[in-house]
């Protein structure tokens, strides 16, 4: 009896802790994976920011704690950086987003050679990002490009000047190659959670009396709406990370006009091999992404939990 | 409320005809029940009134006013969706009050209109919550409450019962003939199930492959079909069908099945003697008797708890009987049956009733 009453007193020590470590053991070649891929990296690179590490520089890789912060809180370019960085991403996602959301209203309606259209649409997503850049760089250029010439034409521009190299200007250049680029993701994104929406809601409300635009405020946008805050928090992300058509484009130039935070962490990591300092921009940056995504998951959440 | 008035309408999708000329005419205040198996129409004509679908041809008038070319919000009509259709992001008073919130209603009408509505349906305590927080039966009072805080001049149902279960359905039904009782409201109703029509309509249309087949009663349907499509279709269990040649011999006519049974026949003048027909008998009327004129094998008993339905084989042809005489769950292998002269339906050639 006293046996039965006490069963673990039975077992033998080897028994329990093989018992014990069993969820753990099954999640071990995961969680490794993961630790080995993920965290080891990100711990090294975090590290690098309190470290003065440059290639160039033999002597260098000692510890120096927040010093690159101090000089980072006082480089302008940094600060300027920040500012385009805004400006970059703001006009990137709301344009995308803008022109995502028409193409897919317009694709939501039956017309004859919509598969095409689609298929169509969904081309520039396929194009690597290289290439679209250099792409536009050519478009812009008046030598061999057209767009020059016709924003002359239609009196946009006062002369057929390249906008890339006017200082005031140069940011459109990669904001436009980027929403041309961007645009399919909306339209994709958009085009599914459209589609889930019931067709008969709308039909209900035509009979209720709601025309075409309180049809779409009162059915189509609450029912986009956390497919649309979702999508553009991911795109708002990817977009402050993105800085391939700004290297291939314009470099940064002219004057560092549009040079953003990923652009020149770039610069500072792989042309003037700071890597210290450049981890400590990127600090930054993962600190700032963090605080607006949760940002984001908060807001979402609350959408959804009305809905 | 209105009248209204289809004068033959057509619907074709692409080439592919589905309405072939509908007439038909509801008076104001009439409770019409559009029935139909699964295809034939009649869902397309409801639409059509409403405005969701366009004509091909013909005219459709509300209230005497043509509205082929009208949007479906400037008819004045509510329709109740299959699946409700509710807004799932409004709570149920905004969801029966936004048609009016759409035509600037003042909010004291808006509030005493979807106050009434909800204590007509038993919605007060639901008022503030959303569909998804709802029972099926719950929702499908909300989509009623949705059509009646308008007053229109009509409504639409659009199999509006068939997503609940039967016992909820019963107690729907009963609540919507009482709610007609109450607010008499021009009223269309599209079912596929019999019982909502011949419960619930005043008239009701009968319709097969984009045809009206019959318009009438729901007595006039059950014991005078007009062909047929309907005589099949109204009645469940479904009617008995012999096939036969019919022939007048004297005062008295018989029809002749293929396999030798002579079935005898009340005489009838529509109809010329040698011609083939088809001999119509609901299985409620088949009488059962130890003296009767015709020996039946009996095949199967399904018993219903209120009657039994009998499978039998009569002359080497299927016919079934209800019957609430318990003593047949256990008849033996051989029945008695008679088939009286004054229940039976005689069909032409055609497949339109003969009288």
């Amino acid at each position: 009896m006293t046996i039965a009453a006490h069963p673990h007193a039975a077992k033998p020590l080897r028994k329990r802790i093989a018992d014990a470590s069993e969820p753990y053991l099954y999640s071990a070649p995961a969680l490794i994976l993961i630790i080995t891929v993920m965290l080891v990296p990100l711990v090294l690179g975090i590290s690098y920011a309190f470290r003065d590490i440059q290639l160039l520089n033999p002597f260098s890789g000692g510890f120096i704690g927040l010093d690159h912060f101090r000089t980072l809180s006082e480089d302008q370019a940094f600060f300027r950086a920040l500012r385009n960085t805004l400006w970059w991403t703001g006009a990137s996602v709301f344009l995308q987003f803008f022109f995502g959301l028409i193409l897919a209203l317009l694709l939501d309606k039956p017309f004859a050679g919509r598969g095409l259209a689609q298929a169509l649409v969904f081309l520039p997503w396929a194009v690597p990002s290289f290439l679209a850049g250099l792409n536009w760089a050519w478009l812009f250029n008046p030598v061999i490009g057209p767009l020059p010439h016709w924003m002359y034409a239609l009196g946009i521009m006062d002369a057929p000047n390249n906008i890339l190299s006017d200082p005031h200007l140069a940011m459109w250049g990669p904001i436009v190659a980027n929403v041309w680029w961007g645009i399919p993701f909306f339209a994709i994104t958009l085009l599914a959670a459209l589609q889930a929406i019931p067709r008969d809601l709308y039909e209900a409300a035509s009979i209720d009396g709601a025309g075409p635009v309180q049809r779409f405020l009162s059915i189509t946008l609450p029912f986009l709406a956390p497919t649309i805050a979702i999508t553009i928090l991911l795109r708002t992300v990817w977009i402050s990370n993105f800085a391939d058509l700004i290297v291939v484009m314009t470099n940064g130039g002219p004057a560092d006009r549009t040079q953003i935070v990923a652009s020149y962490i770039f610069t500072q990591a792989f042309k003037r091999l700071d890597f210290g300092y450049a981890s400590a921009i990127a600090l930054v940056l993962l600190v700032l992404l963090l605080a607006y995504s949760m940002l984001i998951v908060v807001l979402r959440q609350t959408l959804l939990n009305k809905g | 409320m209105a009248s209204i008035d289809i004068q033959s309408i057509r619907k074709s999708f692409g080439t592919f005809p589905v309405l072939h000329g509908v007439d038909l005419t509801i008076r104001d205040g009439e409770f019409i029940v559009l029935v139909g198996p699964s295809g034939c129409g009649k869902s397309t004509l409801l639409r059509m009134i409403a405005g969701l679908e366009g004509v091909t041809s013909g005219d459709i008038r509300i209230d005497g006013k043509r509205v082929n070319d009208l949007a479906p919000k400037d008819r004045d009509i509510a329709m109740v969706f299959q699946s409700y259709a509710l807004y799932p992001h409004m709570s149920v008073a905004d969801n029966m009050s936004y048609s009016l919130r759409l035509r600037r209603t003042a909010k004291e009408k808006i509030a005493s209109a979807v106050g009434n509505a909800a204590s007509k349906l038993g919605l007060d305590p639901l008022l503030e919550r959303r569909p998804r927080a709802l029972s099926g039966g719950q929702r499908q009072r909300v989509a009623m409450g949705r059509a009646i805080v308008r007053q229109p001049k009509a409504f639409l149902f659009d199999e509006p019962l068939s997503n609940l279960d039967a016992r909820l359905r019963e107690q729907m039904r009963a609540e919507i003939k009482k709610l007609h009782a109450d607010l008499r409201a021009t009223s269309i109703y599209v079912t596929h199930d019999q019982i909502e029509a011949m419960t619930l309509a005043d008239r009701i249309v009968a319709m097969h492959a984009g045809v009206v087949q019959q318009v009438g009663t729901p007595l006039d349907l059950y014991d005078r079909p007009a062909n047929l499509f309907v005589a099949g279709f109204i009645g469940s269990p479904g009617m008995n069908f012999f096939e036969g040649l019919y022939v007048v011999s004297g005062e008295k006519a018989e029809l002749r099945l293929a396999n030798g049974t002579v079935l005898p026949v009340g005489k009838r003048a529509g109809i010329e003697s040698g011609s083939v027909a088809t001999l119509g008998i609901r299985p409620e009327h088949v009488t059962l008797n130890d003296q009767g004129a015709l020996e039946a094998d009996v095949d199967l008993i399904e018993p219903t708890g209120f009657g039994i339905i009998m499978h039998v084989t009569l002359h080497d042809g299927p016919l079934k009987i209800f019957t609430l005489d318990r003593s047949m769950l256990n008849p033996g292998p051989k029945v008695r049956v008679d088939l009286p002269l004054e229940r039976l339906h005689l069909f032409g050639s055609d497949g339109n009733r003969v009288d």
